[in-house]
């Protein structure tokens, strides 16, 4: 399913290489290298803070790198946004419309700065907003607008498609019905470019992710790549307690790391039996409890807290 | 162009669905005027006051001295010459003036012997004050009537000469003012909606298009001119309709000064939007900017009538070159500056605003 490393590196759609933007003493961006190969769901995924829309809004042409090189589409943003502008789509990460026109004049609006445009009953079809089409923005529901803003992405035909924290602030069945419509995307054999700071959704969508922090890109590669080379190993959970030390914790057979977040203690482990039964053992000799007690494969989500020391949660 | 025409339609649509800004745009401006309208219409004296000017003096001239004032609702004021008249009716002292010209008995006498053309006197008005105009005719008519029914051809005919004085009524003095202002308003009240757009990430999402800067500035132009020429007929067409003002003037040249002010101020809006970053500030600045302007501008009373150094500041304001200009194309208006230099003035405000705008408006 996932593409090779060797055909991302034949003929990227995106392209960046030692890209670097600065507010003032502010390094929001920090010499970072990525590609992004054409037809793939490619995301960067950090807390906020972390770089990922300064980085979106330098390839959409909205901001210009301090130093570095990107380009899109094989045109080099410093010099070609306005030919690369027909060619993208872009969901900006706060869904800024005219609030008092409606979805159908919206639609019709953004054709119109296109050359060529996909009709818009069929981008309304398509994103399931039959039923509000005369419904003025401003009166949309947040998954409404969200979808309205990739409707917008979509007027063009785009090559490729920026969306920058699609899902952000929608509740489960409005996320997942936004990601349907993404997978669809590649379906179609376009290029989807995502940030995020669910790890669910990167997990779901995405060929390939690029974790964010701090300006610096920690890690990249497809979700597989990503668990499997930090963690061979899988994760048992229970409540974290005081009563026993991260050393004991790590000194019980099999244990290859031990992390405490948030309430959570997790020790991943080669052997689970092994590790479970001298756990156990431990904890009975301590008189505490391994509440909670569960194992499972380690997440994206592991993967981000072993890289920056904290979760990432909203 | 297809982009331009789209997105000046969605602005209009927009602006329409604001009931609060047509309101603010379109029933203020008639508010002020049905309201000063009402409270200045007054009675007013009826009496016909005549500036009389006797280059003559002669026992005919004397006469007819006699006539008019035996007349009705008319009272005389002697003036010694013409310029003395003219400062009478510019002052608003007399409403019209009569000259007996040198030679009137001797011209009368040939005349009422057949052996010369009638006697001329000239009668001097206003034609911006079109009501007076009537009551000025019937007067001169009435008096003239009994002396030319001693000849079998008229002994005596009038030249009209026409003054403009600044004694315009206060309606007519107040409508091109109160369009001046609404085309002020306008402009710099764009700044508002500008700055929110901008404020709500839609500028930023317009430029991830390829819609260029110059069409969103050019669809927000022709917007803002379409309401300033909806505006000017509102606020004119209620003038004329309920106060009986009478537009003298050039429709055409009121229009270009219309447009000519609508971009100006409008690029003044622009500067404004320049220097703020939230929609409350922006419509704190242009509330600031407006208010002094509003009042200084000889909007609402004349700047004659302003201590010097308020004129001072009145001369700097582009708003007081606007409705000078208005006042003088509409209404025959007694210029505060001569049209090109209020032109030129309006032209010069585009001109640095548009320079501070480009430099310093930022669209994200």
């Amino acid at each position: 399913m996932h593409p090779t490393t060797a055909a991302v590196a034949a003929e990227p759609v995106v392209r960046v290489r030692g890209l670097v933007k600065r507010y003032g003493d502010l390094v929001a961006v920090d010499g970072i290298d990525f590609d992004v190969a054409a037809g793939e769901i490619f995301a960067m995924l950090g807390p906020n803070g972390a770089g990922k829309t300064t980085t979106v809004e330098i390839l959409e042409g909205l901001r210009a790198p301090d130093a570095g090189t990107a380009s899109v589409l094989g045109v080099d943003v410093a010099t070609g946004s306005d030919r690369i502008k027909s060619r993208i789509g872009v969901s900006l990460q706060t869904a800024a419309l005219y609030p008092k026109l409606t979805v159908t004049e919206l639609i019709d609006l953004f054709a119109s700065f296109y050359p060529k445009a996909r009709p818009t009953d069929e981008l309304i079809d398509l994103l399931e907003l039959g039923e509000r089409r005369k419904a003025r923005s401003q009166e949309l529901s947040g998954g409404q607008r969200q979808r309205l803003g990739v409707a917008l992405a979509l007027v063009n035909e785009p090559e490729l498609v920026f969306l920058d924290e699609p899902t952000t602030g929608l509740d489960p069945a409005a996320r997942r019905a936004l990601w349907d419509i993404i997978l669809g995307l590649k379906a179609d054999g376009r290029t989807v470019f995502l940030t995020t700071h669910y790890l669910e959704e990167a997990e779901i969508l995405c060929d390939r992710v690029a974790i964010m922090d701090h300006g610096h890109i920690l890690e990249m590669g497809t979700v597989d790549e990503l668990v499997s080379k930090r963690f061979k190993d899988r994760a048992v959970r229970l409540d974290a307690t005081d009563a026993l030390s991260d050393t004991e914790l790590a000194a019980l057979p099999a244990v290859s790391h031990v992390k405490r977040d948030d309430g959570d203690l997790l020790l991943y482990t080669s052997d689970v039996g092994a590790t479970i039964g001298s756990l156990l053992a431990l904890t009975d000799a301590r008189g505490v409890e391994a509440k909670d007690l569960t194992v499972r494969r380690p997440t994206l989500e592991d993967v981000f807290l072993d890289l920056t020391g904290r979760a990432l949660r909203d | 162009m297809h982009a331009l025409r789209q997105l000046t339609i969605a602005n209009i649509k927009s602006y329409m669905r604001d009931r609060a800004a047509v309101f603010w745009t379109l029933a203020f401006p008639l508010i002020f005027i049905f309201l000063f309208g009402f409270i200045f219409q007054g009675g007013g004296d009826q009496t016909l006051t005549i500036a009389w000017v006797d280059l003559d003096k002669s026992a005919a001239s004397t006469q007819l001295e006699g006539a008019f004032s035996g007349a009705p609702a008319v009272k005389l004021s002697d003036a010694v010459d013409r310029a003395a008249a003219d400062t009478l009716m510019k002052a608003g002292s007399a409403d019209a003036i009569v000259v007996v010209p040198a030679g009137y008995g001797t011209a009368l006498t040939a005349a009422a012997a057949g052996s010369g053309p009638p006697a001329s006197l000239t009668v001097v008005v206003d034609p911006s004050r079109s009501s007076l105009l009537a009551s000025v005719n019937q007067a001169v008519g009435s008096v003239l009537g009994v002396v030319n029914l001693g000849g079998r051809a008229p002994l005596v005919m009038t030249q009209a000469e026409t003054i403009q004085t600044e004694n315009l009524t206060f309606i007519s003095y107040f409508v091109p003012s109160i369009l001046g202002m609404s085309v002020m308003q306008l402009g710099i009240f764009a700044a508002v909606p500008l700055v929110a757009d901008r404020e709500k990430g839609i500028l930023k999402r317009l430029a991830a298009t390829p819609l260029r800067r110059s069409q969103l500035v050019g669809s927000n132009t022709l917007m803002r001119l379409l309401l300033a020429l909806v505006q000017a007929v509102i606020i004119v067409g209620a003038g004329v309709a309920f106060f009986g003002v009478e537009v003298t003037g050039s429709f055409a040249l009121a229009a270009v000064f219309v447009v000519l002010g609508a971009v100006s101020f409008l690029s003044l809006g622009y500067v404004l939007a320049s220097f703020t970053k939230t929609e409350d500030a922006a419509n704190g600045l242009t509330q600031v900017v407006q208010f002094p302007m509003m009042f200084l501008s000889g909007v609402f009373f004349p700047i004659a009538a302003m201590p010097p150094f308020l004129q001072g500041i009145a001369r700097l304001i582009p708003l007081t070159y606007l409705a000078d200009a208005l006042r003088q194309v509409m209404v025959g208006g007694v210029p505060f500056a001569p049209l090109w230099v209020c032109a030129a003035v309006l032209l010069g405000w585009l001109v640095v605003c548009f320079a501070i705008a480009s430099r310093k408006f930022r669209w994200q």
